[in-house]
């Protein structure tokens, strides 16, 4: 019994990780336009209210957590991940997010320790 | 004794890895033009030679290979990360690579692994 609430209480839950993300770039970028100026902040931001939030959860994972930050105007991009770790206990979740001049992909990586 | 390394700490080798990173690179589009077609292949490429070179360093880490690729064009775009770890053991290096027609932005975690 106890076995089992551990493990649900220890696990990489990707929908609450999706809507902490979700949430995170909405207050951050939201509707506001593409300006090289304040991208730096944005990427910034994003990343370590993030991570903060994710922090709060208080589970026993080590985080890594990425932004990409693209403006819209037609080139291609392509990302790729690999990862050598432990597939019962470890897990990742990508959000795409965009608005009328900016894409903004999150991804973040958790490690069980 | 049995334990791998009984009191020695190991940490990771960002300048190794950013060579070895740096190769996997060069070898799958040094010299080649952006082209749409093939670009999931490259960056499916890249991470998986990457993180094959990495393991077979033997180290007792897991690994995290990203690898971004865009096209010359003008637009704009920033890339930012953060971490929660064991600042002592764990590290990242990311590497930054170009040609004519595009970007490669490849980054690579490594979180050691406490067993």
């Amino acid at each position: 019994m106890d076995e089992f609430q551990s493990s649900e209480e220890t696990a990489f839950v990707v929908d609450d990780i999706t809507t902490i993300i979700k949430d995170t770039v909405e207050t951050t970028i939201g509707s506001s336009a593409y300006q090289q100026n304040r991208i730096n902040q944005w990427t910034s931001s994003v990343v370590e209210t993030s991570l903060n939030q994710l922090s709060k959860l208080g589970k026993p994972f080590k985080y890594i957590v990425t932004c990409i930050i693209l403006q819209k105007n037609g080139a291609g991009l392509h990302t790729a991940s690999s990862c050598f770790w432990d597939n019962t206990m470890d897990g990742s979740c990508t959000v795409r997010w965009e608005n009328k001049t900016t894409y903004c992909i999150v991804s973040v990586f958790g490690l069980a320790v | 004794m049995e334990e791998y390394n009984s009191g020695e700490e190991v940490s990771f080798n960002a300048d190794e890895a950013s060579v070895s990173v740096k190769e996997c690179i060069e070898g799958i589009i040094g010299g080649i033009d952006y082209n749409q077609n093939k670009v999931n292949q490259w960056t499916a490429s890249i991470v998986e030679h990457s993180l094959t070179q990495l393991v077979k360093q033997g180290r007792p880490f897991k690994f995290i290979v990203n690898c971004a690729i865009m096209q010359k064009s003008g637009a704009g775009l920033h890339t930012a990360n953060s971490c929660y770890w064991d600042t002592a053991t764990d590290g990242s290096c990311t590497v930054r690579w170009e040609n004519r027609t595009m970007y490669c932005v490849v980054s690579v975690f490594a979180v050691a692994v406490t067993c």
